[in-house]
């Protein structure tokens, strides 16, 4: 597996060529490389989602981390460690007054999604495109209403994108793609400082390509 | 100086060679069984707890100190890994609301041995002078029953004990500090070269991280997990700064003991010891005297849990305060893009600071103020800053892989501390049975000025460093009061040395206790306000009066 390879959807090529972050692990510690390897090689089958609420998870986590293509090799499995997380109870420790706790939070709201298809294209969540998966998602997220299915919109948002980000940056070929070094102990970092790299860095390929400006190639 | 240091806290001797913890102090440990009536049980090894906790055993207090987590072993138990430190935070159930609820978990508190400083960033400044009578002065917030003067004294031992890296401080009471400053990564040099140019005066510190010898506590090897607990043990925690000590002079450290309900003696109105969940047993342990120091959140809930019939409405809840004035100080986070690469991770989060903007402006329309530092947030964090924008799937995605280009700057605003600011029991219960805590924020007019202004600055200072585009998120951080001190029960829960005034051999000390919060990180003055009530409580009429009390358990030398 090579990080090089790891290219931003839309995108091109990749912005650190070359770089993978697993090249450096033995250099980590036992504890930690122990935890981050088992998410690239061990996680445990789903126990939390039922197969739909599992289906309809799937499809969500893909969209709202924008892993649009099935066949991608290096897909990471966001269902699987959020199904971990939540078969654990390893909840972020709070919830919001208006909502019940995350874990029958997460179940109501894939019978939410699922429900709004079936309402508007007469299939599940999981069986409707990627455009139209898309725009429901959409429709959640710029909603005004106090409630959607019994939730306020912007909390049940708010859970998703937790998780789901949670979930995708933890995971070394999500690094590779941003540069992250990812776990430094207990080697830690010689060269601090603006444009400075230790010598396993790669440089950024495309240091202007500002995504608030836009891209400008 | 650090013969000084040494000889009212000789933590820093205590780890190993290499620095580690030493577990033949744990293995070691005196143990107390639950009907021994000892001198103190402290509930909460945390800034609060274990400051106070060793300065008592030093004196040969028999004292256990409780908690719900685990005794950690930096070593094992630590990663090098963002979401693989979830362990470290209070992850039971609590909930949050009001018009501005207040998330908590990984950005809020921590369970287990060491507290929520196993997981703080390090930042430790004073409180100014002026936090101590904002209400006086400013007309808004609370006077203190204490004065800056009161604490100034524990603010030098609690920077020599840490101890705190940092240039000399000019602003509040002006000061130095004990270790030169640390140097700084690509967001510490991007706030000083902003600053700069902005004409705002930055400091780089203060940090209670080693630099230099000071016993046996390694060197930072700056990989910025400072947030994910210090695996090096070069940042300071009451793990290895203060219980090394406290273990040696014969204290307890009981871990995994939850405690659920503080007895009162109905007849006598003093408090007789502490029920506590162990092993999934119920147990009880005997004390002369208690003190709580639970955290904003656990504090108000465990008092609250505690009604009995002389007090249905909560333990020290006579005039309904327990709970209230709960304050939090908004954090709004602002990032700033720069075509050269930044790779804010590689450092501690807590480098460089401002407290230019922290006291009253009169030309400014809102009362109090902020101060400014570097964040540094790693990939998880920072992706929760960029979703907060809206983004999300492929764009999202995009504008993540920018990452090396931003720094990262965030302001602590002395939000107001405000009545219907609390907690409060919910319905939902834990798995021992016990209420939940429900936590109710809302800001004022004056929280959302500063806000504003704060941002404003933050924008200032990324722009004139270079930076293309800026980004704010709002957030909030450190969970202050709850409990607070004053000089009278119509105000306050406990008094100025930390005796509560409902039950006189009952002690709150930990951050419930501060009246305001200033725009300064807490802990320091945690520890300073805890030491303090230490002194008090050695030198006033709960000490022990066994003959043996000081030479109860003999040093290991
Ligand atoms: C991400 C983050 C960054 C921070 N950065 C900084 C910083 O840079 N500088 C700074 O000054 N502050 C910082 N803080 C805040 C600082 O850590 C806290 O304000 C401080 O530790 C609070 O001290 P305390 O004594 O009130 O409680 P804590 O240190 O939280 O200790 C409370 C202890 O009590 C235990 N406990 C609670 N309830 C019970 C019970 N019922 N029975 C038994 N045990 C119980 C808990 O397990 C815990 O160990 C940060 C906090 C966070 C979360
Ligand atoms: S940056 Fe330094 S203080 Fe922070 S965790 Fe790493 S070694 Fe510890």
């Amino acid at each position: 597996m090579n990080g090089g390879e790891r290219v931003p959807p839309g995108d091109v090529a990749p912005r650190f060529p070359g770089f993978d972050v697993l090249d450096q692990a033995d250099h980590w510690d036992d504890a930690t490389r122990s935890v981050v390897l088992s998410r690239v090689h061990a996680l445990p089958p789903i126990r939390f989602f039922t197969p739909e609420e599992e289906a309809a998870a799937t499809c969500l986590l893909d969209r709202l981390m924008g892993q649009d293509d099935d066949l991608d090799p290096h897909r990471i499995q966001l269902v699987r460690m959020v199904d971990g997380r939540l078969a654990e109870r390893e909840t972020d420790g709070w919830h919001y007054d208006s909502m019940p706790q995350d874990d029958q939070a997460w179940r109501d709201s894939l019978a939410g999604l699922d429900a709004d298809a079936r309402d508007r294209y007469g299939r599940s969540f999981a069986e409707c495109g990627l455009e139209q998966q898309r725009e429901l998602l959409s429709a959640i997220h710029g909603s005004d209403q106090e409630r959607w299915h019994g939730m306020p919109p912007k909390q049940v948002w708010s859970l998703w994108t937790r998780y789901a980000a949670t979930a995708f940056y933890s995971h070394p070929e999500a690094w590779n793609e941003i540069g992250f070094s990812g776990p430094a102990y207990p080697r830690g970092y010689k060269n601090r400082g603006v444009d400075k790299r230790e010598p396993y860095e790669v440089p950024d390929a495309r240091p202007s390509d500002d995504p608030v400006r836009g891209r400008r190639g | 100086m650090t013969i000084a240091v040494r000889e009212r806290n000789e933590s820093a001797w205590l780890l190993t060679p290499r620095g580690g913890v030493d577990h033949r102090l744990r293995d070691d440990m005196r143990r107390f069984d639950d009907d021994d009536e000892v001198d103190l049980v402290v509930v909460g090894a945390g800034a609060g707890g274990s400051a106070l906790t060793q300065r008592l055993a030093r004196k040969g207090w028999r004292v256990v100190a409780l908690d719900a987590g685990p005794f950690w072993d930096p070593e094992q138990d630590w990663v090098s890994d963002e979401a693989g430190s979830h362990q470290l935070y209070w992850t039971e159930p609590r909930q949050i609301g009001g018009s501005d609820p207040v998330p908590l978990g990984s950005n809020n508190s921590g369970r287990g041995v060491g507290g929520s400083m196993v997981h703080y960033a390090g930042y430790t400044p004073r409180f100014h002078p002026s936090d101590f009578s904002t209400f006086s002065t400013d007309g808004v917030g609370a006077d203190w029953p204490i004065a800056y003067e009161d604490l100034k004294p524990y603010y030098e031992q609690m920077e020599a004990e840490l101890p705190v890296a940092g240039q000399t401080w000019p602003w509040g009471d002006p000061h130095g500090y004990p270790y030169t400053p640390h140097p700084v990564g690509g967001n510490g040099e991007l706030f000083l070269r902003g600053a700069e140019r902005a004409g705002i005066e930055a400091r780089v510190g203060p940090v209670a991280i080693t630099n230099g010898r000071f016993g046996n506590r390694p060197h930072c090897i700056y990989r910025g997990f400072c947030l994910q607990g210090c695996k090096v043990n070069a940042k300071a925690s009451p793990l290895i700064t203060h219980l090394p000590d406290a273990l040696a002079h014969g204290a307890e450290i009981r871990a995994d003991s939850m405690v659920t309900r503080v007895e009162v003696d109905e007849r006598t109105g003093r408090a007789t010891g502490v029920h506590y969940v162990r092993d999934g047993r119920q147990r009880f342990q005997r004390a002369r005297a208690v003190a709580i120091a639970g955290y904003s959140i656990e504090t108000p809930r465990l008092l609250l849990n505690s009604a009995s019939d002389r007090f249905p409405n909560g333990l020290c809840n006579d005039f309904d305060l327990v709970g209230r004035y709960l304050m939090v100080q908004g954090a709004p986070q602002t990032g700033g893009r720069f075509d050269a690469e930044v790779r804010m991770y590689k450092a501690p989060p807590p480098e460089v600071s401002t407290e230019e903007f922290y006291e009253t402006d009169p030309s400014k329309p809102y009362k109090r103020g902020f101060s400014i530092q570097t964040v540094s947030p790693l990939p998880i964090t920072w992706a929760e800053h960029i979703m907060a924008q809206g983004h999300w799937g492929a764009d999202f995605r995009n504008y993540m892989s920018d990452y090396v280009h931003w720094a990262c700057l965030g302001a602590l605003c002395e939000f107001l501390p405000q009545p219907g600011n609390r907690v409060t029991l919910a319905d939902e219960k834990d798995r021992n049975g016990m209420p939940v805590a429900h936590f109710s924020y809302s800001q004022c007019e004056n929280d959302r000025q500063l806000v504003k202004a704060a941002t404003a600055v933050m924008e200032r200072i990324l722009k004139a460093a270079g930076a293309d585009e800026v980004v704010t998120i709002d957030r909030y951080a450190h969970l202050v009061g709850g409990a607070r001190m004053a000089n009278r029960p119509e105000d306050g829960v406990v008094d100025g040395e930390c005796r509560s005034f409902a039950v006189p051999n009952l002690f709150i000390t930990d951050g419930s206790v501060l009246p305001t919060q200033g725009s300064a990180n807490p802990a320091l003055t945690i520890m300073a306000v805890a030491t303090r009530a230490a002194d008090r409580l050695i030198a006033g009429p709960d000490a022990p009066r066994r003959e043996d009390a000081a030479a109860s358990v003999p040093a290991r030398a």
